[in-house]
This record gives structure tokens, C-alpha cells and sequence, in this order.
């Protein structure tokens, strides 16, 4: 696997060694944000949020899942058509 | 003591590496090393509540930075015997080198609060530049804590930090990641793969500083536009701001035996350096050490083209 996250790795550019869609500029700013405001305004009102293990893992899941569920609902509505 | 700043500083010395350590030095034994300090500490230092009654240190500031105390645990000679231990358990170069930076970073910048560090220890008296109030009490709690820290000078310090990062921009893309800190942690980050793609590689390499961002931002909203403090019997519209020495003003600065506080700055420079020069004088022996042990064992390090000596 580590070949796959190799600077020499052969997988096409827009997805990664899962097959998994790579984010690049504006995409990637989007969700890092999208991440950084929810973290933020929540983390406010409810410090407990503002932990160490959760923090970095609320990024993580934010730039995992969302891009995953976005693609999964334009397929769907693309599937429908007009 | 520091909030982000101790988010910061990790990137900050993964990005100011000797020439011949970039690329090779542990970006998780960094963090580790970083985080070690206060995870050892500071969970007693605020305690916890349960049904009326508090559980922690009689003196918070005592237990974190003093001896007797935990205080020990932020000192360069407990850093440098945990490093001792980590290599001879694994003669793990990268992992070492990296541990010893990251604990080293988080030592010397706590000589900033009114407390300090042992910075001499086993010699025991504090080093502080007494640049902002240490203001964990058993009262105030980490909400009181954050209030202090993000009205006073500390704030300066974790937007120091965070300059000083943004200034080194390149080590938070994707080709130093590739480059620089996936070969330095390859079974790290081959382990991680297994379960997330690339992107949350990158989100977690890079999700330190999205935590020490968005608390200090967080915090420091808090303090000022949400709480309704009541300093000297007048209700205010959040904590006031004092970025004098020693600030905020309105918290009593906890303080321990110490040195003259202009001693602080030259000695934490003196041992940064001291820290650096060892590591890069070590460097290279420790690479033969590690590729005997390796030789002797049968093992070998997961192929990197970062890898050699």
C-alpha cells in the first residue's frame, strides 16, 4: 500500500490507491472549511467538542465522508435525469 | 501554559529539520513527543467533578510545573530519558530524534506562563519569562483557564506560532506530505491506509493544526463575544483583554520558586540549541546503531527512497 501513497504512484490523479476521489483546490478549501466553521460555531457553545481526539477526527470524517455522500446524491439525481 | 501554540510548534519543527534529518524524522513522534508532557500531567490539573465533589490537585499549578509534583514531566531530563528508553527499546532513529524534538518544543515554550518549568531539573527551580499569568485554579477550571490565556499575551503566542507555520506553508501540502512525511513513517501511514483514503491521510496529517486553529478561534470567541464574566463586581460583555506582561489583570498570576525571569529566554535558546546540535551530532551514529540492530535481527525498515543514511 505504501507505494500507493508513494510520490511515484501510478494511480490515475483524481483518484487515490482505494480508487477513492482525490481532492484538489477549491474542492479541497470547501471541505476543510465546511469542517473548520462546524467545528468552531459547535465548539463554542459546547467546549467539550474542543478535545484533542475529536478535533482532528471531526476534520477527518468531515473530508472522508462528505465528498463520499455528495457524489453518492448527485448519482442518484443524475440516474432520475429530467 | 500554552494552548494551540503546542498544536503549532509540531509543524513548526517539522519544518525547520536539520538539512540531513528532512524527510527522515518521525512527523507522529514529533506530535508525540509534543503531547506527552501534558498528557501525563494535565488531567489532574483541572480534575474532574463528580456529584458535588471534586477530584484533582490541591494546588493545580504545584502538580503541573512544580516538584513535588508532576512537574518532572516538563523537564529536558525526562524528555531525554523517555528518548533514552524509546531507542533502546526500538532503535528507531526517526521515532527518537522526532520524540526528543517534540517534547524539547513543548518544554521551552512553557517558560512562558507565570509559572514555568524546571527547565535545570533535577535542579528544582522554575524558569518562567513570566510573559502571561498561569491561571488553571481549582475554581476556574479550564473555562477560567482559557479566559486568562486568551486575553493575555498567550494569545500572541499562539498566533506566533501559527506565523510561524504559515511562513513555512509548504510543509502542510500534499507534496511534503508525500515526500517528506509519509517515508519517515511509512508503516504508520500504510497501517492508516488500510483504512482511509488518501484525502483523510492528508486530513490527519494535517489535522493538528485544523484543532489548534479552530480552538484557539473557538476559545477565544467564547471569552469575548459569549461569557459574561464578573470581574471586580461589574458584570462585563466578555473577559477584557490585557496584553501586558504577567497579564490579564484581573486573574492572580500563580507563580513558584523561580529565577529572575530574564534569565529565561537566553537559557530556553541556550538548551534549544544544546538539543538540536546533539540531535544532529547523534544523527548519523544512530543510523549505523539502528542498521546493525536491523542487520543483526534480519529486519529492515520498509523500503523508502528517504531511508538511507
Amino acid at each position: 500500500m505504501n507505494g500507493a501513497i508513494d510520490a511515484n504512484s501510478s494511480a490515475p490523479p483524481d483518484t487515490d490507491f482505494r480508487g477513492s476521489k482525490r481532492l484538489t483546490g477549491a474542492a479541497e478549501w470547501f471541505w476543510y472549511i465546511v469542517a473548520a466553521v462546524s467545528y468552531i460555531s459547535l465548539g463554542m457553545w459546547h467546549k467539550w467538542l474542543l478535545d484533542w481526539i475529536i478535533g482532528p477526527m471531526w476534520l477527518v470524517t468531515v473530508v472522508c465522508i462528505g465528498p463520499a455522500v455528495v457524489d453518492r446524491a448527485r448519482t442518484r439525481f443524475s440516474r432520475r435525469g429530467p | 501554559m500554552s494552548w494551540a501554540a503546542h498544536q503549532f510548534e509540531v509543524y513548526a519543527v517539522q519544518a525547520h529539520l536539520p538539512k540531513k534529518m528532512i524527510g527522515k524524522v518521525s512527523f507522529w513522534a514529533i506530535f508525540l513527543g509534543d503531547f506527552t508532557p501534558d498528557f501525563l500531567s494535565k488531567f489532574w490539573v483541572y480534575g474532574v467533578t463528580i456529584k458535588g465533589k471534586h477530584y484533582g490537585a490541591d494546588v493545580p499549578h504545584q502538580w503541573h510545573r512544580g516538584f513535588p509534583g508532576m512537574g518532572f514531566t516538563h523537564t529536558l531530563f525526562f524528555g531525554v530519558v523517555v528518548t533514552g528508553v524509546i531507542w533502546l527499546w526500538k532503535h528507531n532513529r526517526a521515532f527518537t530524534v522526532g520524540f526528543l524534538l517534540g517534547y524539547a518544543a513543548h518544554v521551552l515554550t512553557d517558560i512562558n506562563d507565570s509559572v514555568g518549568v524546571m527547565l535545570l531539573f533535577p535542579y528544582t527551580i522554575n524558569w518562567t519569562s513570566q510573559t502571561w499569568a498561569y491561571a488553571a485554579t481549582i475554581d476556574g477550571g479550564r473555562y477560567f483557564d482559557a479566559a486568562a490565556y486568551y486575553s493575555s499575551l498567550g494569545l500572541v503566542m499562539d498566533l506566533f506560532w501559527l506565523v510561524v507555520v504559515l511562513l513555512s506553508w509548504r510543509v502542510l501540502t500534499r507534496e511534503h506530505w508525500r515526500t517528506r512525511v509519509v517515508p519517515a513513517d511509512a508503516r504508520i501511514w500504510a497501517s492508516l491506509g488500510r483504512y482511509l483514503p488518501e484525502r483523510g491521510l492528508l486530513a490527519l496529517y494535517r489535522s493538528i493544526i485544523f484543532y489548534g486553529v479552530c480552538r484557539m478561534i473557538s476559545w477565544s470567541a467564547w471569552a469575548h463575544l459569549l461569557a459574561r464574566p464578573i470581574i471586580d463586581g461589574v458584570e462585563r460583555f466578555g473577559y477584557p483583554f490585557d496584553l501586558s506582561w504577567t497579564g490579564p489583570y484581573w486573574i492572580g498570576a500563580r507563580s513558584l520558586a523561580h529565577v529572575s525571569p530574564w534569565l529565561a529566554y537566553p537559557m530556553a535558546l541556550l538548551l534549544l540549541g544544546g538539543v538540536y546540535l546533539a540531535a544532529a551530532i547523534l544523527w548519523d551514529r544512530m543510523g549505523r546503531a539502528q542498521e546493525a540492530t536491523r542487520s543483526r535481527s534480519g529486519t529492515h525498515a520498509v523500503p523508502s527512497t528517504h531511508d538511507s543514511a
